[in-house]
């Protein structure tokens, strides 16, 4: 085993019981119905987005390692909204994390369930209506929300050193002009 | 025997209804239009299409006696369909017969009554529609049922007597009701509901015990014992005369759809993609099993129970690629939420087979008596 | 835009359900539910003393405080979760949770939740609250996490 790999289990190994509180929480607010809006005729929104009708929403729930990574289920009748606040631990990362989730949502209709602007304090927001869970498998939706979660973390933390290897490239390269 | 597994197609059954002889059977595919099916050997083919609704059906039921039947939608309006003969060719056609609703959102749920002269629809406009028929201008027209329903209605059931009928809706409450319209009914005899029974008197509101909305409601064959499901992961059984009411928490997703199988036993399924058996009396209610066995799937990603065991854990943990395609099947049947559970064959007066339709686009008939035991919490989820 | 037109018109739909219809109301008094919360807190304790988890969770949570107006009760009923958390040997956790009626099992899965709601208060810490979510959800099942969707009645 090399090196990497043992670290990576090793991260894995505590973000396992955060992933699996996600992925729980998750199957359990993906229990979702067509409702057809009862405060408009003849039309049918996702509630969570809309919030018309109190008694379709549901508590929302938060599940958190610390204060800079959280994810935040909002479930309701026919919707689901999740938000991912990601984790970063200084500026490097911040500019990483704000780059890598611009880009997706700029391309929100190829992802499906991305919503286009994440819920205020998070950094990436998803919408799964009933229509998603009619379509795909309710069990491969959450596993792509978690397979997300994993991937995010890990390629931002691999993006942060290559770019800091390109930085002592460009260093070295620079200061033996010096050298010389 | 094993479950009849019919995939009807890749898109999801919203609702079905069996003929009296069962060689029929009418479902809605997600869409604004109902097909009408028979059974040719193991498989269906289409032989009619219901085209009126504009929007999707919400829910169809078949009246066995009458071979009438009546569609919902989320158009707002209810379709009552009968066969006859077309005036030019002879051959038989369905042909759709207006109702009056007078609701203004989504019809939701529809039922017959057992003497089929009425029906029950529930709706998003926070009214139950109860209709009969009006001969002399050939359409049927509405009663509404109201109070006090303060949200959508989501199912609704009759009483064996023709009069009183339960309702569950999203205001977290099961009612039973009095639909007795005068024009139609004769005088019911008192039941443990109650004795007077003008329209629209409450005979019982009950609570989910968590908030959830109350999906499904059923009296039982006598009519003497309401049951009901709700979001909250609950299944509630009520006897008026107690009163007692049994709640049953189950440890897994909730209930959507139930069906009373004899005096004591219920069979009942929703989001856990799997039928359970819930049996009781008067001294209490418990989960007893589930019809689906799980033999039918691979033993692979064995669902629930990979959560508990940290060696499976650490592979899931690892990587993205924990979830490959070899547990993308999951154990149960039905690969996603069940829609609805019906009766399918009754023997001696108890229902000796169920009929599931799901979001997978499956139809399930199933023996009722068949329950094995409860290997894992969950069936339709994989935690871990 | 002149104000009126911004007004919310189905707010006054009569038939619309308000939050405090979710639910039925706690009748007890908030002074006496917080009285109740302190007399626990120090019940807790000596329980904890003679380390009885088991015991210790049983009187936390029950009658635990809900709804509005009795913020200080719920305070002073989390912390005193917290500590028996805090306190649990992870060996002892499942154990503990098998212990629980399967009101005090739903009543738990809340906390959790509010105490991951609110990571950095008191002595929260999100390693022991996952450690019990996990375990709690491997013997109640996500019925129980599907019920503190539910349930408005909010610790």
């Amino acid at each position: 085993m090399s090196a990497s790999s043992v670290s990576r289990a090793a991260m894995s190994n505590v973000l396992r019981p955060y992933l699996a509180a996600v992925r729980s929480t998750l199957t359990a607010a993906l229990t979702l119905e067509n409702f057809a809006s009862q405060v408009v005729e003849r039309h049918n929104k996702p509630e969570v987005e809309v919030q018309t009708s109190l008694e379709v929403l549901l508590n929302p729930l938060t599940i958190s390692r610390n204060e800079n990574e959280r994810v935040f289920i909002e479930p309701s009748v026919n919707s689901v909204r999740v938000s991912i606040k990601i984790k970063q631990a200084d500026e490097i990362e911040r500019i990483l994390a704000h780059k890598f989730t611009r880009f997706m949502t700029q391309r929100a209709e190829s992802f499906i369930v991305l919503r286009r602007k994440p819920v205020p304090g998070y950094d990436i927001s998803f919408l799964i209506t009933n229509t998603h869970a009619e379509t795909m498998l309710k069990h491969k939706i959450v596993d792509f929300i978690i397979q997300f979660m994993e991937e995010v973390d890990k390629e931002i933390s691999e993006m942060k050193l290559s770019l800091n290897a390109r930085a002592r490239i460009v260093a070295e390269s620079y200061l033996t002009a010096f050298n010389a | 025997m094993a479950p009849q597994v019919f995939q009807l197609a890749q898109t999801p059954v919203t609702s079905h209804a069996f003929s009296a002889d069962r060689n029929q059977v009418c479902v809605s595919f997600n869409n604004n239009e109902a097909q009408i099916l028979a059974r040719r050997g193991n498989e269906w083919a289409v032989t009619d299409t219901l085209t009126e609704h504009d929007k999707i059906i919400t829910s169809i039921d078949w009246a066995p006696n009458s071979n009438r039947i009546v569609t919902a939608s989320q158009d707002r309006n209810a379709y009552v369909w009968e066969q006859k003969p077309d005036p030019e060719t002879g051959a038989l056609a369905w042909k759709p017969t207006l109702v009056l609703l007078r609701i203004n959102r989504a019809a939701t749920h529809v039922r017959w009554s057992p003497k089929e002269d009425k029906f029950a629809v529930a709706s998003g406009a926070r009214a139950i529609a109860i209709c009969s028929f009006d001969e002399e201008n050939n359409w049927w027209v509405a009663k509404q049922l109201k109070k006090p329903i303060r949200s959508t209605v989501l199912s609704v059931d009759w009483h064996p007597n023709n009069v009183l009928l339960a309702a569950g809706s999203a205001d977290l409450k099961a009612r039973v009701f009095s639909a007795y319209i005068k024009e139609v009914d004769e005088k019911p005899a008192p039941t443990v509901w109650g004795s007077k029974l003008p329209f629209n008197t409450i005979c019982g509101e009950y609570s989910s015990p968590s908030g959830g909305w109350v999906h499904t409601v059923g009296f039982s064959p006598s009519g003497d014992i309401l049951a009901f499901a709700g979001h909250d992961s609950t299944i509630n059984v009520v006897y008026p005369s107690g009163p007692a009411v049994y709640s049953v928490r189950i440890p897994s997703l909730p209930l959507v759809s139930l069906t009373w199988t004899s005096e004591n036993s219920i069979v009942a399924a929703g989001h856990d993609c799997r039928p359970l058996v819930f049996s009781g009396s008067e001294q209490g209610w418990q989960e007893s099993g589930t019809l689906d066995d799980a033999k039918s799937s691979s033993s692979s990603g064995s669902g629930f129970g990979g959560a508990g065991t940290p060696g499976n854990a650490d592979v899931r943990g690892q990587s993205g690629s924990g979830s490959t395609s070899s547990d993308t099947k999951l154990t149960t049947l039905h690969q996603n939420t069940i829609t609805e559970v019906r009766p399918y064959e009754i023997v001696g007066g108890e229902v000796a087979k169920v009929s599931t339709s799901g979001v997978d686009g499956m139809l399930v008939i199933w023996d009722a008596n068949e329950i094995s035991a409860l290997t894992s919490k969950l069936g339709g989820a994989r935690l871990g | 835009m002149d104000a009126f037109r911004k007004i919310d018109i189905d707010q006054y739909d009569e038939d619309r359900l308000d939050a405090s219809e979710l639910y039925e109301a706690d009748p007890r008094d908030p002074a006496a539910v917080l009285d109740e919360a302190k007399q626990r807190q120090a019940a807790v304790r000596s329980t904890l003393a003679r380390s009885d988890i088991p015991g210790a969770l049983a009187i936390v949570l029950e009658n635990a405080p809900y709804g509005p107006n009795v913020d200080d009760a719920k305070d002073v009923t989390l912390q005193t979760l917290l500590s028996i958390l805090n306190s649990t040997k992870s060996t002892e956790i499942t154990p503990a949770i098998k212990a629980l009626t399967p009101d005090a099992q739903d009543t738990l899965m809340k906390y959790l939740y509010k105490g991951m709601a609110l990571p950095g208060w008191g002595d929260i810490s999100g390693s022991v609250l996952l450690g019990w979510h996990e375990k709690l959800t491997e013997v109640a099942g996500v019925g129980c996490i599907v019920r503190t969707m539910t349930d408005r009645r909010i610790v």
